[in-house]
């Protein structure tokens, strides 16, 4: 195992897991000194009465804690304007702290939010980048209600700016949440086709987080026990959908998996991914199931031993000792592809195997062949491409997103290699 | 005991890498110009960043750097070392000396100086990745190939940057680069 020259590592989300967590969020508050939290959520979760569930949890409670406003009408595709409208309300109630329940939308809207009435600012522009964010914000509580994002344990928040088109990225340890509730309720009504998608997004974090630049042993460790738990309770729940056990495993998962990733970022995956959202509007978690296992072929001749490691938490240590060392790699893409046919499967055909397959609510396929070019384009401005082992051009990322799009494996005889660092010579 | 009889130690200094830093951060924003007004990919990246992009790539706390930005007409320029009175958009500065001289004297690809967090990055991430590429290709005109290759993570093959491309741009960007203009 490798051990890095030099990396850093930080943690200090203090998590509370358990069937009954939420009862835990008044103590919570009152430990940071708050007492009049927000709540900012969207209009999904608040339909199916996870709001309610928060809500009593508080009313429960004989602390003075008094929840001034409840905003839920953050989009899909949270961007700057709802950001600033949300900030103003904050301010107009009084409110001291921010409770956030939902998946990556919600939660990166709220530390957007965090960051304007703490820095009593009201412009979020000058606060991109990595790093510009000097001080402590206010408390902040997240809740999340998807097990794949992961956002409760990280220090990233992406805000649009749909006025210029694009995506800010905000990284700063001052943005990670100070309190991390997980609670096996919160996923409970999560449908099959969503449960597939944001796990396996979970599982990209995992994956690329152990096998990307900025890979350390600390995100390495939560990784690979990240990657376990999917393995063992991810089929489990689509079968199983209340299998309460299963899903606060999950909910663990993506926690350790935003660990990981928080502090080793992510790779070409990412780097493609974010492109699809942004020029197709695909979810997030639809384009990770699919683009995983291409990003680690893509890289196999620069971190192929590093897959092959990734073949012990994917199918256990009887598999994992059975397979030849420079068969590992390759296992490992395998399995994770055949991870995705069994999700096709057990979701009825809602979950997508390549990107060609992707549909809307309408059935109109959402990526079509001809906006292959603008994502590679977009592709190319990603932050995660930094990141990535092995270079990525205009031309190798088209030659990739086709390869996904089709459902074919990658021609890796079109690959620019530069110098093989793999310590497992790969047999093709 | 008489404290005066304990003189305060001052540390030493290594003048050596910070002169070292000044002086390849000079060539390097110089270049920068250079390589925007002779290669086509370079300049191309210029034209898709806003008119008032201003660049700082400096080392923490005070430098050394350089200040890049576009002019008037909307064309790369050098504006100094100095960061006072400039309106940067894009701050990208090195946390320190020793990770400075890590990363400018390839012991650590400029990717792996991202990874082990040498960097730190205020300002648009997508203008930051052009100038990642921009940094790549300027370091391919400026220095020998073997000593490129522990700069960038891949070294262009004659398809994508054909030897006369290489050779007769590395000859215009030093001359424009020493000369600047």
């Amino acid at each position: 195992m490798d051990t890095q020259k030099y990396y850093e590592f930080c943690t200090r989300v203090k998590t509370i897991s358990g069937h009954n967590s939420l009862e835990e969020i008044p103590q919570a508050l009152m430990d940071l000194n708050a007492k009049s939290p927000m709540i900012i959520t969207d209009k999904g979760v608040s339909a199916v009465g996870l709001i309610q569930l928060v809500q009593d949890a508080i009313k429960k409670s004989k602390n003075k804690i008094e929840i001034k406003v409840i905003f839920d009408d953050v989009p899909a595709d949270s961007d700057i304007t709802t950001v600033n409208e949300i900030a103003k309300l904050y301010k107009e109630k009084g409110c001291d702290s921010i409770i956030t329940v939902g998946g990556g939308s919600p939660m990166d809207t709220a530390k957007g939010v965090n960051i304007l009435v703490s820095e009593d600012a009201d412009d979020l522009m000058q606060f991109t980048g990595a790093g510009a964010i000097k001080r402590r914000l206010n408390p902040l509580i997240a809740i999340p209600t998807t097990s794949g994002t992961g956002s409760e344990m990280t220090l990233v928040a992406v805000i649009a700016d749909h006025s210029k088109n694009k995506k800010m990225a905000f990284t700063s340890y001052f943005l990670l949440p100070d309190v991390a509730i997980l609670d096996s309720r919160m996923t409970l009504t999560l449908p099959d086709f969503l449960t597939a998608p944001t796990a396996m997004d979970a599982l990209t974090h995992a994956c690329e987080a152990y096998t990307c630049l900025a890979k350390n042993p600390l995100s390495d460790s939560a990784a690979l026990f990240a990657i376990e738990l999917i393995r063992d309770n991810l089929l489990n729940v689509i079968k199983k959908p209340k299998d309460a056990n299963g899903r606060l495993a999950l909910a663990n998962a993506s926690a350790l998996a935003g660990i990981a990733f928080s502090n080793s970022m992510v790779g070409m995956v990412h780097t493609i991914g974010h492109a699809i959202g942004g020029v197709c509007h695909v979810p997030h978690g639809v384009a990770m199931s699919i683009l995983l296992p291409y990003g680690l072929e893509y890289n196999l001749h620069k971190t192929g031993h590093l897959t092959g490691e990734l073949l012990l938490p994917l199918a256990g240590s009887e598999k994992f000792a059975a397979i030849p060392k420079e068969l590992r790699p390759l296992k490992s893409i395998e399995i994770i592809r055949q991870l995705n046919e069994d999700l096709h499967k057990a979701t009825g055909g809602r979950h997508s195997r390549f990107l060609s397959e992707v549909r809307n609510r309408e059935g109109t396929q959402m990526i079509p062949k001809d906006k292959i070019r603008d994502i590679a384009l977009t592709a190319q401005n990603d932050g995660s491409i930094f990141y990535n082992p092995e270079e990525l051009d205009l031309e190798d990322l088209i030659m990739v997103i086709e390869a996904a799009w089709e459902g074919v494996p990658i021609d890796r005889k079109k690959i620019k290699m530069s110098k093989e660092t793999s310590k497992v010579k790969i047999k093709i | 005991m008489r404290i005066e009889n304990y003189p305060e130690i001052i540390p030493g200094k290594n003048p050596f890498k910070k002169i070292y830093l000044a002086i390849f951060l000079w060539i390097t924003g110089r270049a920068i110009q250079a390589a925007a007004r002779t290669d086509r990919v370079v300049k191309k990246e210029f034209e898709m960043l806003p008119d008032d992009f201003m660049l700082y790539l400096g080392v923490s706390p005070n430098g050394p750097g350089f200040v890049v930005g576009k002019d008037s007409n909307g064309k790369a320029k050098y504006m100094g070392a100095k960061l006072k009175g400039k309106s940067i958009t894009l701050k990208m500065i090195i946390k320190n000396i020793e990770a400075a001289f890590l990363v400018f004297t390839f012991q650590e690809s400029t990717a792996v100086g991202f990874a082990h967090d040498r960097f730190m990055v205020s300002g648009n991430l997508d203008e930051a990745c052009r100038i990642g590429r921009v940094l790549d290709i300027v370091e391919i005109y400026l220095l020998p190939k073997i000593i490129t290759k522990l700069a960038v993570k891949r070294y262009p093959n004659w398809k994508q940057m054909s030897p006369i491309r290489k050779h007769v741009g590395r000859v215009i960007i030093y001359t424009r680069a020493i000369l600047g203009f």
